[in-house]
């Protein structure tokens, strides 16, 4: 099979659409459900949705033992500048501080609400910390933040700004979305570009860093930061959650980013240090002994250790979690075939939290020629909305209690989500005989034939055979292209040469966007703004409406989440009304964790639990 | 020991030739493989194989089901898991609620006309480059043999992998892999015997008769080879479908939602630990299947060669 086994490989993945962005301002603002203005943010009708019930919250906290995760792959990077998985970032939780991060809670809003944490509070408009034009920020650092250096060293501003300067420096491991800072930050830009010229050396990095200024990211004294932005972002404090956000020692100068030499010395502000790193096999984390509780209002302390080993797959995480020798997930989940049985059993140890992803859905490649441009037609995608069997494709993914039916673009979880369905089908079973009737109308009595391109790793090919299975009983041909996965996007759905000479008509990708809450940078522009289309982009099927286009910039320059929702809805509105995709469902993640495991917070962020909240019964 | 069992398990000309007199050596050949139960039970599997193959589409439609029908009602789990043997599906269902019985028959299909075309195609190709390098003599013998060197050290799964998502995958490709990865072998047998017949006293006398080489080679030498290739095709038809089994496992191969034990395999191990019935039959279809041409191929050759050693004395 493929090499990656991981049932949920998007989750591990923190965008699951492009390989590599360029372009992109890839940002979701999902909303908080509290934000919009909208109704309460649960995942919908089936799944337990309750979010608090699996958290072990018994007992006091106490410090001591040795956390032992478990999981199949090594991180993607090491370094906060180009660090990207979902799987990192549960690492990266425990030795990096940000500006502002999502705190632990069993409340979704307040888990995708980002709070202060090395700043001293949230800047408004109302405290001063947001210019009235919404594009000054001014934020002040929190004292007693420190490096675990010797001796330990307060985290500056200058810290913060050393790691803006570092994202796109000109290797491989440079930041994975660019485009969150590029056309966001003032001066960040110029800065890039300047940057991209210099070459790969530690030196000539150091040089440059140390020599040239992003004109919009100002360090006005030792704890005061000033960003300048190009145009107003309400989700800037998003953006200063990333982990790509968080501060950089000047030690870092020392290597180049990323380097196995960098991963070795590794420098915390965090809970935690890395103690020891083997490649691709282990991880030993020691308390930091430079942090202290009384500057941390995110993170805590209680376990002496924390361990990763690396290597088993799903299933053997499963057994040895299962058995008590490990404690929690590393980066695999419960095998979807292993949940209804602990479902059934009402295991305690079982927690199962939604994604608020949208995945997978069906796009159109609506710049094919085939069938004489019929995908061009709103009555045939229409038509096909109509055919989707929504049920059927949640149990390729494990049944309703993994997987609800989602009928329109902002899923739950995400600012803007109003439930409804413009498509409905009895029990979203899909419905035949409309979509035949509809194509008809549409002038396709005979039907069509489209082609497929579909992963041949996973759940994909499973996912592609339901659909044909769909489109077959409403005469439509579907004609499979299997592809790599590694080619999907880059040969595939994100080569506008392709798509213009029609070699996919249909496919199903997903969507995990980086943040949730107030993330329309994260779901609706990167899928749906005409304007960005070109080689790399994830608005895969070339659609492109001005009053989307009109809506996504409102929202993404609304001051709140609260400001930024009719936007995001009225977008959602359209696009569905242009049936430019068929969404499938919003997934869940089964997690797991041993007996004596206590306080296990599931944070949306990672989408799996977070181990700077964790304690472990003392007597285990 | 008694005359007549001397005559019969010794191949030395008597002078009593009333029992043997006119059977030509095919003749004798047949005349062993009917006394060996392995090959006929074998062979009978394998026609009923191919008849099931043949007959797929109204075997299926006995049975009710079609190979790419979802029975998304009976055949699934609401958690989505497969279903197990039972009156509706009689050997349980797979990962999206297809019948597999039906798919296992349909798969049939694949395996054997994947197998045999790709056996065939690779023993034409390796019998007229064997013959070439064997007849030619020693500058077109070390070309043809480096070439057929190289292609043998070439990794088989790797290129085959790389060369199928570059050309996309269809069956023909499929077959054409397997072809291209096996023939040389063929190749090289071809060319040994076409060594040592070439310098028989007959092919001596075609040639100074006159014939033209390649009446010599296809009219003389050939039908001399036919037993050891008979033999090897045989042996080539069971690498030939493990080898369609496992690009279709790998995603390389047949094209969902066609069903072949190759892909069929790769869908079950994912719920095999819930659903043993979707990995077990089309497990039992390829080992079965493979294991009744190894031992007819094996047969064939004891009853074409009498002097290779028999495993089981008769």
């Amino acid at each position: 099979m493929t090499a990656n086994r991981r049932r949920h490989p998007m989750l591990t993945k923190r965008r699951t659409a492009a390989g590599v962005s360029m372009v992109g301002v890839a940002l979701l603002l999902a909303a908080a459900c509290s934000g919009g203005g909208t109704k309460s943010t649960t995942t919908g009708a089936s799944g337990p949705a309750n979010r608090a019930a699996n958290v072990n919250a018994s007992g006091s906290p106490t410090k001591g033992g040795t956390l032992k995760l478990i999981g199949n792959a090594d991180v993607d990077h090491l370094d906060t500048a180009a660090a990207y998985y979902t799987t990192t970032s549960t690492l990266m939780r425990s030795f990096t501080r940000q500006l502002f991060a999502y705190p632990a809670s069993t409340n979704t809003t307040t888990a995708n609400t980002p709070a202060a944490d090395v700043a001293t509070q949230v800047p408004t408009k109302s405290n001063g910390g947001i210019s009235s034009d919404g594009k000054t920020y001014t934020i002040h650092i929190r004292q007693g933040v420190k490096w675990d250096t010797s001796p330990a060293r307060q985290v500056t501003a200058s810290d913060f700004v050393l790691g803006f300067k570092r994202l796109c420096n000109p290797t491989q491991n440079s930041v994975g979305a660019p485009g969150y800072y590029e056309g966001v930050i003032a001066g960040m830009d110029t800065y890039c570009k300047g940057f991209a010229k210099v070459p790969a050396t530690v030196g000539a990095f150091k040089s440059y860093i140390n020599g040239n200024q992003i004109s919009g990211i100002q360090a006005t004294d030792a704890s005061t930061l000033k960003f300048t932005l190009v145009k107003p972002a309400g989700d800037f404090l998003n953006i200063l959650a990333l982990t790509f956000s968080s501060a950089a020692p000047t030690e870092y100068l020392n290597y180049l980013p990323d380097s196995a030499d960098f991963r070795q010395h590794t420098v915390s502000d965090g809970p935690y240090s890395i103690a020891k790193y083997v490649p691709n096999q282990s991880y030993m984390l020691d308390r930091n002994p430079a942090w202290s509780q009384s500057a941390d209002p995110i993170r805590h302390q209680y376990p002496d250790h924390i361990q990763v080993t690396l290597g088993p797959d799903e299933n053997g995480v499963q057994q040895q979690i299962q058995a008590g020798t490990q404690d929690l997930q590393w980066d695999t989940t419960v095998p979807t075939t292993d949940v209804p049985k602990l479902k059934s059993t009402n295991d305690a140890r079982l927690g199962i939290y939604p994604n608020f992803d949208t995945n997978p859905f069906l796009t159109f490649n609506m710049q094919s020629p085939n069938n004489g441009g019929a995908l061009k037609k709103v009555a045939v995608r229409q038509a096909i909305a109509y055919a989707i069997d929504k049920v059927a494709l949640g149990q390729i993914y494990g049944g309703p209690t993994l997987n609800t039916p989602l009928n329109q673009v902002v899923p739950p979880g995400n600012v803007g989500y109003q439930k409804y369905s413009m498509y409905q089908t009895p029990g979203n079973r899909g419905d035949a005989a409309k979509c035949k009737t509809m194509l008809k109308d549409a002038g396709y009595p005979n039907g069509l034939t489209l082609k497929d391109v579909y992963r041949t790793s996973g759940k994909h090919p499973a996912v592609y055979q339901s659909v044909q299975a769909d489109l077959a009983k409403c005469g439509i041909t579907v004609k499979g292209t299997p592809s790599a996965a590694s080619d999907y996007y880059g040969k595939y759905l994100s080569d506008p040469t392709a798509a213009r000479s029609g070699v996919w008509d249909i496919s199903e990708p997903g969507w995990v966007p980086d943040w949730f809450g107030n993330n329309a940078r994260a779901i609706i522009e990167p899928l749906f703004d005409g304007r960005n289309y070109g080689p790399g982009s994830t608005n895969w099927g070339d659609y492109n409406n001005a009053a989307v286009n009109a809506d996504i910039d409102k929202a993404l320059a609304a001051d709140t989440p609260a400001a930024a929702a009719p936007y995001v809805h009225s977008a959602d509105l359209q696009i569905m009304k242009d049936a430019a995709f068929v969404p499938f469902q919003t997934q869940s993640t089964p997690l797991f964790r041993s007996t004596r495991v206590h306080n296990a917070i599931e944070s949306p962020f990672t989408a799996a639990y977070d181990i700077t909240q964790v304690w472990l019964n003392p007597s285990s | 020991m008694s005359t007549t069992e001397l005559f019969e398990s010794a191949e030395v000309p008597t002078i009593d030739t009333s029992g043997t007199l006119g059977r030509s050596p095919w003749q004798l050949a047949w005349a062993r493989l009917r006394r060996d139960r392995v090959a006929l039970v074998c062979g009978a599997f394998i026609v009923l194989l191919g008849l099931v193959a043949a007959f797929a589409g109204p075997l299926s439609k006995l049975i009710g089901w079609s190979p790419t029908q979802q029975d998304r009602i009976n055949g699934l789990t609401p958690d989505g898991l497969p279903a197990p043997p039972s009156v509706h599906h009689l050997l349980g269902t797979d990962n999206l609620g297809r019948d597999v019985l039906v798919r296992v028959i349909y798969g049939t299909r694949v395996s054997l006309a994947v197998g045999v075309a790709a056996a065939v195609a690779a023993v034409l190709i390796g019998v007229i480059v064997g013959l070439i390098a064997g007849y030619f003599g020693p500058a077109v013998d070390a070309i043809v043999s480096r070439l057929m060197d190289v292609v043998l050290s070439f990794p088989f799964l790797l290129f085959a992998i790389a060369l199928v998502s570059v050309v996309g995958p269809s069956e023909l490709v499929e077959i054409g892999v397997i072809a291209f990865f096996s023939w040389a072998a063929v190749g090289r047998i071809v060319r040994g015997q076409t060594l040592s017949i070439r310098e028989k006293e007959y092919i001596e006398a075609a040639r100074s008769l006159g014939a033209s080489d390649r009446r010599i080679m296809f009219v003389d030498v050939l039908p001399n080879l036919v037993a050891p290739v008979l033999v090897y095709t045989t042996l080539l038809i069971p690498v030939s479908i493990v080898f369609e089994a496992t690009l279709s496992y790998l995603g390389v191969g047949i094209i969902p939602p066609t069903p072949s034990w190759g892909n069929m395999i790769s869908d079950a191990q994912d719920v095999y630990q819930q659903a043993w019935w979707f990995l077990l039959f089309p497990g039992i279809a390829l080992i079965a299947t493979t294991l009744a041409f190894n031992l007819l191929g094996d047969s064939v050759r004891d009853a074409l060669d009498p002097r290779t050693e028999r495993l089981f004395a008769k």
